[in-house]
């Protein structure tokens, strides 16, 4: 049979090679041009970094302020990122020494941001570093650096219900304002119901805002939840109490099928832990939005006993090799902060997976609910800093900061 | 002033992967440069909720198993990395749903009416069994190929070292005959039956080019290596190897810096000799070897005056291969209960490999593998779900009127597509049981790789500038004698096999060239 390949012509490949040779030499001796729209693409979606400046400053509640940051010309920056609504930005700042970083959500909207616009809404934190920071001296005209938007709470209508149910609490209003934008502007299309938990009317975050969402369109409808006593909820649109199972269905499709999703402060994940189970919804059509830096390991019930109070941290970046001491409290990404070593992050709640670095020796504490890493990791014992809590002294290997 | 390295290398894809372990072993002082925050470039993987995702592999060929380890296994061993491999005794199912007009139409065991459905075993025998039950009268060509495979890979092997070629001439007499012929020239002189040759062709998008191009004497050592041994998968993803292999080169004295882009080389006396990372920090070095595609390198980090013209007329005359579009969908239903049966399911608008090149120009285009990683794996996601990829090779040409703020409408166009094609073909259902979901197009692996197009497979193994030719020109195509490239744009292609070995080439050039100058 394979006498048959007998038929082929012998040695093809001789002038294949001398031609190879030729038809280098005979092309232009310069870089070729190439129209790269996916390149064109990456680029604008992702940049490295975002140099912006404060153009606005909103008050939105005695603790809250918006911020509209533009781009900052001078530092390199001519446009913004376009964004899915739910993203968030990671903000860069330098405080007494240290060089933190702060995930929060985009509350403008997607259009907005080819008009040369994003905003930030930020509460304050009792003890919060980077938010107290920012409401004290971000004025008309501060530099911000900020990343790319990161993040994968968005609606995704392969995936998700026509209908989606969005619980807020507080701050936690801010992707679910972009997201009514979204649908506004045709961005989206999927049917928002808000339910928006506030203390009372005056603690009501965008309530002009999403009263005149609503007025536009059908697809956004907003109620809201508030929580104190003798709140007055007296005009449409208004519950007393907290969100609840109940109050879930009340506002859900009767015979459809719905998404949930949710973002607010650690006190509603942890009551909404008890309510949504009652629900009987598959896993795939409850979201919720990161929980935001953890701070007590010790309060968990698997934390290990024995633990010191301090620990040595032993970190290696590129070719530079620190030891700093720090605190069994702080996450490791913490400890580097406080001793002014710029390490990597984003999210700072363990997903998005930015500051993997190596652990060389010693042990950490991971809270079981920030556990993302990867399988591979745990045989090659990488962790991520922002939420691995050192209980022995370690060695690491740490990325730098980009 | 810091520390002078021995070698430098650019990339810690597969190649630079392979290649600074090589370095790191053989005691050079070994610096790793890597833009990302974890090795292997396509080799890796990423988690969406309770899915850990496959980014790029489909499997390797060089698995083997512990009688008959192969090449991958054996580089992995050569190494010391650990890795835990599953292998499979599969290798693929090509379905052609019938179109109107069709002839010789059946309905399949899915109830779907087809012109193919080729569900085709691992070994030589069985695989040939199985291609004359579909096509009478292909067994006789079909085993005279693999033997054709055999005896070329083989043959292939020798080129590495000039001194041999001549044996090949009388060891292998066909050589010289079977080299420079397409997969399809070679197949008709062996008389197998258009059908049959379709089916036995079905890989070809693994390297990306169709039966009228890819050189015979390459596919046939490609399909060789898969017919004989099925396929594997490393156990944890192939985040798994990567991180094997960070942990050689460190434990070797090696040194890695992720977050670490090289964004210029420094030239000295018209030779490399050191890079700038992160725009600020100066490294120097002696040699040089770059994973990164030599279409980024040249523009990125020379001026233009500093690329010898020989490299500027190189970029000008090769055609930048197929890029690819993957959704990755984490189900909340298993396997049995969504339907699917095979690993790996390749599901074409024709037969012929060329009208599926041709329907990869777009991005809409009938083309779709579906991978099912818990038929191989049956822990690859938890209890109750499955974890499935689907991959179409795709020039994007529709990408070109697509601005940035119109993508995610497009991507979610592209992978409605893409799923429904394989709903359509497989008569199941997909849509209602995605829990998770992650789409890549070429801006994605753009993002990732820095390729142009966001290309994995380099360039394009033309006629002129395949396997052959590229292997026996490969010294006199490097730029400088301290400066070798590695990874997919080198002689054999994409494919983690090819990358880790383009590596490995490089870095005994490396050692060679240190120690023999000693």
């Amino acid at each position: 049979m394979a006498s048959k390949v007998k038929a082929l012509k012998t040695n093809k490949f001789i002038p294949i090679l001398s031609g190879r040779q030729k038809k280098f030499e005979s092309e232009m001796a310069r870089l070729p041009e190439i129209s790269d729209q996916a390149a064109v693409i990456a680029k604008a979606l992702h940049p490295k970094k975002q140099c912006l400046k404060v153009a606005e400053i909103i008050d939105r509640a005695d603790d809250c302020k918006s911020f509209v940051l533009v781009p900052d010309e001078k530092r390199g920056t001519s446009a913004l990122a376009y964004f899915s609504a739910g993203k968030y930005l990671t903000v860069f700042e330098e405080i007494e020494g240290m060089k933190i970083t702060r995930a929060y959500s985009i509350s403008s909207k997607p259009q907005d941001a080819l008009q040369g616009k994003y905003m930030l809404t930020i509460k304050r934190v009792q003890g919060g570093l980077m938010s107290n920071y920012i409401l004290d001296n971000w004025e008309v005209g501060t530099e911000v650096t900020v990343s790319a938007p990161e993040g994968h709470f968005e609606y995704q209508p392969l995936r998700d219900a026509n209908k989606v149910i969005c619980l807020a609490g507080g701050s936690g209003i801010t992707p679910f304002i972009s997201m009514a934008g979204a649908i506004i502007d045709g961005d989206e299309d999927f049917e928002l119901t808000l339910l928006y938990g506030s203390r009372n009317k005056d603690a009501i975050l965008f309530y002009d805002e999403l009263l005149e969402i609503t007025k536009k369109t059908d697809k956004v409808k907003v109620i809201h939840v508030l929580s104190d006593k003798d709140a007055d909820i007296s005009g449409d649109g208004f519950e007393k109490g907290f969100i609840t199972a109940d109050l879930i269905r009340k506002y859900a499709p009767e015979n459809d099928v719905y998404s949930v999703f949710i973002c607010g402060p650690q006190a509603m994940y942890d009551a909404l832990d008890n309510e949504l189970p009652k629900l009987n919804l598959e896993k795939k059509y409850i979201r919720h939005e990161m929980f935001g830096e953890f701070h007590d390991p010790k309060s968990q019930k698997d934390y290990p006993s024995d633990i010191p109070a301090t620990v040595s941290i032993t970190v290696t970046i590129q070719d530079e090799t620190k030891t700093v001491t720090g605190s069994t409290d702080d996450s490791v990404l913490q400890i580097l902060e406080k001793n002014g070593i710029a390490a990597p992050s984003r999210c700072r709640s363990g997903e998005c997976g930015f500051c993997h670095s190596h652990l060389i020796s010693g042990k950490v504490y991971v809270p079981k609910h920030l556990e993302y890493r990867r399988l591979a990791d745990f045989k090659f014992d990488c962790i991520h800093p922002c939420c691995s809590f050192p209980l022995t002294d370690l060695v690491i290997n740490v990325p730098p900061a980009k | 002033m810091s520390k002078k390295y021995d070698v430098i290398i650019i990339g810690a894809g597969n190649g630079g992967l392979g290649a600074a372990a090589t370095c790191a072993k053989a005691g050079l002082s070994t610096l790793l440069l890597e833009k990302h925050n974890i090795p292997g470039g396509s080799a890796s993987s990423f988690v969406r909720g309770r899915f850990e995702f496959e980014p790029s592999l489909h499997e390797l060929a060089g698995i083997g198993n512990p009688e008959d380890p192969g090449s991958i296994d054996e580089t992995f061993k050569r190494f010391g990395a650990d890795v835990d491999w599953i292998s499979h005794n599969s290798t693929f199912r090509l379905v052609v749903p019938a179109k109107d007009g069709d002839k010789d139409t059946f309905i399949n065991e899915n109830g779907v009416e087809v012109t193919v459905d080729a569900r085709m075993p691992a070994g030589f025998e069985d695989f040939a069994n199985k291609l004359e039950e579909l096509v009478p009268g292909s067994y006789d060509s079909c085993m005279a190929a693999f033997d054709l495979g055999t005896r070329m890979y083989s043959a292939f092997d020798k080129l590495e070292k000039p001194l041999e070629i001549p044996s090949i001439l009388k060891e292998v007499p066909d050589f010289m005959r079977i080299t420079g012929h397409t997969l399809n020239e070679v197949l008709d002189a062996l008389g197998m039956p258009k059908k049959a040759q379709d089916i036995f062709s079905t890989y070809w998008c693994y390297m990306g080019v169709p039966g009228s191009i890819f050189d015979f004497l390459y596919y046939s050592i490609v399909i060789h290596s898969y017919v004989k041994a099925g396929t594997g998968i490393p156990k944890l993803r192939s985040h798994e190897m990567s991180l094997a292999i960070d942990k050689v080169i460190r434990d070797n004295g090696g040194e890695i810096w992720y977050n670490s882009e090289v964004t210029k080389v420094i030239m000295k006396n018209g030779k490399p000799a050191g890079v700038v990372v992160n725009g600020e920090k100066e490294i120097y070095g002696s040699h040089f070897i770059c994973n990164s595609h030599p279409n980024i390198t040249w523009s990125e980090l020379f001026d233009e005056m500093q690329v010898p013209k020989k490299q500027l007329k190189m970029l000008n005359a090769r055609k930048i291969a197929c890029s690819l579009t993957t959704v990755y969908l984490g189900m909340n239903k298993t396997k049995e209960e969504l339907g699917i049966k095979d690993y790996s399911v390749f599901i074409a608008p024709d037969s012929d490999s060329d009208k599926q090149f041709d329907a990869c120009q777009h991005l809409f285009n009938g083309f779709c593998i579906i991978n099912c990683l818990n038929e191989i794996n049956p822990n690859g996601s938890p209890e109750g779900t499955s974890q499935l990829f689907l991959t179409t090779m795709s020039f994007g040409d529709e990408l070109k009127d697509v601005k940035p703020e119109e993508y995610k409408k497009f991507k979610t166009k592209v992978a409605k597509n893409m799923i429904e094609t394989c709903e359509k073909a497989l008569n199941i259902s997909i849509t209602p049981y995605i829990e998770e979901i992650e789409i890549a197009l070429p801006p994605t692996f753009c993002r990732y790789l820095n390729t142009p197009y966001g290309t994995p497979y380099g360039y394009m193994l033309e006629k002129w500038d395949s396997l052959i030719p590229r292997t026996i020109q490969f010294e006199q195509d490097q730029p400088f004698d301290n400066f070798i490239f590695c990874g997919a744009s080198q002689e054999r292609g994409d494919g983690y096999g090819c990358a880790y070995y383009s590596g490995e080439k490089a870095a005994k050039l490396t050692i060679k060239a240190i120690k023999g100058g000693k």
